[in-house]
C-alpha cells in the first residue's frame, strides 16, 4: 500500500510570533521554520505503517517554496521514501493546496493519504477535507488511532464528548490529531540518509493547477492582552457578579 | 563568509533541541541531578540511540566524522538546556585522545562501545598544583612486569565516578613540570588500588578526585609512545575548548532570553521594569558580549579540526578568553537585572550563571590563557 503524506513548513511552535506594524500578517523574518506538528505525526504514522510491513512506501508531499524541501529532508530524515515538492511562491489557501494534492493524487495514485488535521500558522483545518471532497475519497478526520485491516481502513475519531470509530473504504483520507502518536527523532544515521532519497520538485503549472487566491486576508492583529483578574470574599459574590456583571448565568 | 548551516547540519540542530527540550525541563533536571549518577542514565543511552555520541568521531571508527561546528551545534543545545552527562569530557576530549594516540587494537576493541555511548569515558589530567598546566604531572608512572604502575592524585575528574574507563596522565620520566616524559594510561575504573572522592561541582555535574595507589595498567594500556602525550593532550583541549565555548552560547542565549521575559514581565511603580532605560542599557550590554562571544565560538570551531598549529592555539585562547568573560558578565548582570529571583535554587537563571561563571574554572581561567595568546602572539 502507498501512502501519501502531506507537511507544511509553518513557524516553529516554540517561537512567539509577532504581528507586523501594519497589520498584513506575522513577521517571517528571521523566524525559526520548522514542520506542523500534526503534519509530524502524520509522518510518523505513516512510518509506523511501513515498520508494521501494511505500508509499502511513504511519499512525502509538501506545497511552497523551495525552502520547503528543509521540511520534506526531515520526513524523509523520519523515515519517508520519497519527496515531492510543488514549489509555488504564492500564499495559497486552503482550497488551492487541497487542488494541487488532488493532482498529486491522480499522478501518485496511493491507496492512503494521511494530513495533519490543521496548519498551526492558519488554524484553517479544511484542507484534509477539501481534498476527500475533490478526490471522492473517504475521509476519518481528527484520527487517534489507525487500524487496517484488510481493504478497509478503522479511525477513531476524536470528537466532543467521546471517541468515534468509522470504517473506512480504501482509498482513504485521514487527518490527523494530536494523541494519534508521539513523533520519534530523526537519528543521525537516518539523517544522513536523508540526502541521498529522492526529492521532485514540480510546479502549479506543470500540474495544471490553477492555484489562484478566493480568499484574501484583510487584517491580522495579536490577541487582546489579559486583563488583571479580581479575588472575590465567597461563592455568593461570585455568583452575583456573574449574573450582574458579566452576565453569564 | 557563509555561516548558513547545510540541510543536515539544520536537522542535527533540530533533533538535539527537540531532544533537550522534552527530556531536560526544570524538574527534570533537578532529578537527574538528584540522582546517584549525577546526570540521565536514559538521556545518555538515547543519545547513544540517535547516533548524537557518535558525531566527534572519524567515519574510518565507526563515528559520523563530525566537523567542529558539528560538535558546536550540538554543544550550543546541551548548553542551552544545562545537561549534566560528560559529553564533552567523554566524547570529544578523552574520545580525541583515544582516537588520536590509540593503536590499531585499542581503537578495535574500545571504539565501538565509546561511539556508541555504551561506554563513557573520563579525563584525569589536572593535578592539585597543576593549575591548568597540562605538563604539570606529579603522578607517576613505574615500569613493572607486563605493564606499569601508577601512584598520584588527580582532581576534579568529571565524570569520573561514572566512567568505565579513565584516561589518566602520568610521568613515566623527569621532573614535575617537564614537557617529555607524559604519558596517558587506560584505567580501568575499578582497578585495584584506585579509590576516589565523589562530589559535586557548584555548577552540578559530579566530579572526583582520583587516588592512585600502586595501580596496575598492562602494557597494552598504554596510549601513544611513552612519554610522548604532551601534544596530543594540548591539542585535544583545543577541541575541548571549542566545545566548551559552543556549551557556554547555548547557556548564555538561555539566560538573556530568561533576563529579557523577566524585564517585560516585572512590574514597578506601574509598569514593567524593562521600561526603565538604565536597564535596556544593561540588556543591550549582554547581548553585545554574546554576540561577540558567538563570534568567538563559531572560529573556534573553525580551527578546532584543523592541524596543530600556533595560529589555531592562539585563536583558541582568544575564544576561550573572550566566551569566559561574556560568561562571567552575562551571569552576574542577569543576576542583578533579576533582583534575589536570580540567585533561587527553584529559578532556572541561578543554574545558570552558576554554569557560566564555573566556565572559567576550566580547562584554563581567564589569565591562563590570556598568558597563553600573549606568548603566542609574541612567536608568531
Amino acid at each position: 500500500m502507498k501512502v501519501l503524506v502531506a507537511v507544511k513548513r509553518v513557524v516553529d511552535y516554540n517561537v512567539k510570533v509577532r504581528v507586523k506594524a501594519d497589520g498584513s500578517g506575522v513577521d517571517l523574518a528571521n523566524v525559526k521554520m520548522a514542520m506542523n506538528p500534526f503534519c509530524e505525526i502524520a509522518v510518523e504514522e505513516a512510518v509506523r505503517l511501513k515498520e508494521k510491513g501494511v505500508a509499502t512506501e511513504v511519499v512525502v508531499v509538501s506545497i511552497g517554496s523551495n525552502a520547503a524541501q528543509e521540511q520534506l529532508r526531515t520526513a524523509l530524515a523520519l523515515g519517508a521514501d520519497r519527496a515531492v515538492l510543488v514549489e509555488s511562491n504564492d500564499e495559497l489557501n486552503s482550497l488551492a493546496v487541497a487542488k494541487l494534492l488532488k493532482a498529486v493524487v491522480d499522478q501518485e495514485q496511493p491507496q492512503l493519504v494521511i494530513l495533519g488535521k490543521q496548519a498551526i500558522d492558519s488554524d484553517n483545518n479544511q484542507t484534509g477535507q477539501m481534498l476527500a471532497a475533490l478526490s471522492g475519497f473517504a475521509q476519518g478526520t481528527f484520527a487517534s488511532k489507525v487500524e487496517v485491516a484488510g481493504d478497509q481502513l478503522n479511525v477513531t475519531r476524536e470528537i466532543d464528548g467521546g471517541l468515534q470509530t468509522v470504517a473506512l473504504k480504501l482509498p482513504a483520507i485521514v487527518t490527523t490529531d494530536l494523541r494519534l502518536n508521539e513523533p520519534r527523532y530523526a537519528s543521525l544515521p537516518n539523517i544522513m540518509k536523508a540526502k541521498k532519497k529522492p526529492l521532485d520538485v514540480l510546479t502549479p503549472e506543470g500540474l495544471g493547477v490553477s492555484a489562484a487566491s478566493t480568499v484574501r486576508v484583510l487584517k491580522v492583529e495579536a490577541p487582546a492582552a489579559r486583563s488583571a483578574g479580581i479575588k472575590v470574599g465567597s461563592v455568593a459574590e461570585l455568583v452575583e457578579k456573574l449574573q450582574n456583571e458579566a452576565k453569564v448565568i | 563568509m557563509d555561516f548558513k548551516l547545510s540541510e543536515e547540519q539544520q536537522m542535527l540542530q533540530d533533533t538535539v533541541a527537540r531532544l533537550v527540550r522534552d527530556n531536560y525541563g526544570f524538574e527534570q533536571r533537578e532529578h537527574f541531578y538528584r540522582s546517584e549518577a549525577g546526570f540521565s542514565r536514559a538521556f545518555w543511552q538515547q543519545l547513544g540511540e540517535l547516533g548524537l555520541t557518535a558525531v566527534p568521531f572519524a567515519e574510518a571508527h565507526g563515528g559520523f566524522g563530525g566537523s567542529g561546528v558539528d560538535n558546536m551545534l550540538l554543544m550550543t543545545e546541551l548548553g542551552r538546556g544545562l545537561c549534566l552527562e560528560p559529553y564533552l569530557q567523554s566524547q570529544i576530549h578523552a574520545g580525541g585522545l583515544l582516537q588520536q594516540l590509540g593503536n590499531a587494537e585499542q581503537h578495535e576493541r574500545l571504539l565501538p562501545v565509546v561511539v556508541s555511548g555504551e561506554l563513557q569515558l573520563a579525563l584525569a589530567l589536572e593535578e592539585p598544583h597543576s593549575h591548568y598546566h597540562l605538563q604539570h604531572v606529579q603522578t607517576r608512572a613505574e615500569r613493572v612486569d607486563g605493564g606499569w604502575e601508577l601512584s598520584g592524585r588527580k582532581a576534579v575528574v568529571i565524570g569520573g565516578h561514572s566512567a568505565g574507563l579513565l584516561l589518566v596522565s602520568a610521568r613515566i620520566r623527569g621532573d614535575v613540570r617537564d614537557e617529555q616524559g607524559i604519558s596517558l594510561f587506560l584505567v580501568d575504573a575499578q582497578a585495584h588500588g584506585l579509590s576516589r572522592q565523589v562530589y559535586p561541582n557548584i555548577d552540578g555535574p559530579k566530579a572526583c578526585d582520583l587516588f592512585l595507589d600502586r595501580v596496575f595498567v598492562r602494557s597494552d594500556d598504554l596510549l601513544g609512545e611513552p612519554g610522548q602525550a604532551l601534544p596530543a593532550l594540548r591539542y585535544q583541549q583545543g577541541r575541548a575548548i571549542a566545545a566548551q565555548c559552543a556549551e557556554a552560547i547555548g547557556s548564555m542565549e538561555e539566560a538573556c532570553k530568561l533576563t529579557l521575559d523577566y524585564l517585560k514581565t516585572r512590574k514597578q511603580f506601574g509598569t514593567p521594569i524593562g521600561k526603565f532605560q538604565a536597564l535596556q542599557h544593561r540588556m543591550v550590554d549582554m547581548r553585545t558580549e554574546l554576540e561577540v562571544a558567538t563570534s568567538m565560538a563559531i572560529l573556534a570551531a573553525c580551527v578546532a579540526d584543523q592541524a596543530d598549529s600556533e595560529e589555531r592555539s592562539r585563536r583558541l585562547a582568544a575564544a576561550k578568553f573572550i566566551v569566559t568573560r561574556a560568561a562571567r558578565f552575562i551571569a552576574e548582570q542577569a543576576i542583578q537585572l533579576h533582583g534575589g529571583i536570580g540567585m533561587t535554587w527553584e529559578y532556572n537563571l541561578a543554574h545558570h550563571a552558576k554554569r557560566l561563571v564555573m566556565l572559567s574554572h576550566q580547562l584554563g581561567d581567564d589569565d591562563h590563557h590570556l598568558r597563553a595568546y600573549a606568548e603566542l602572539l609574541q612567536s608568531a
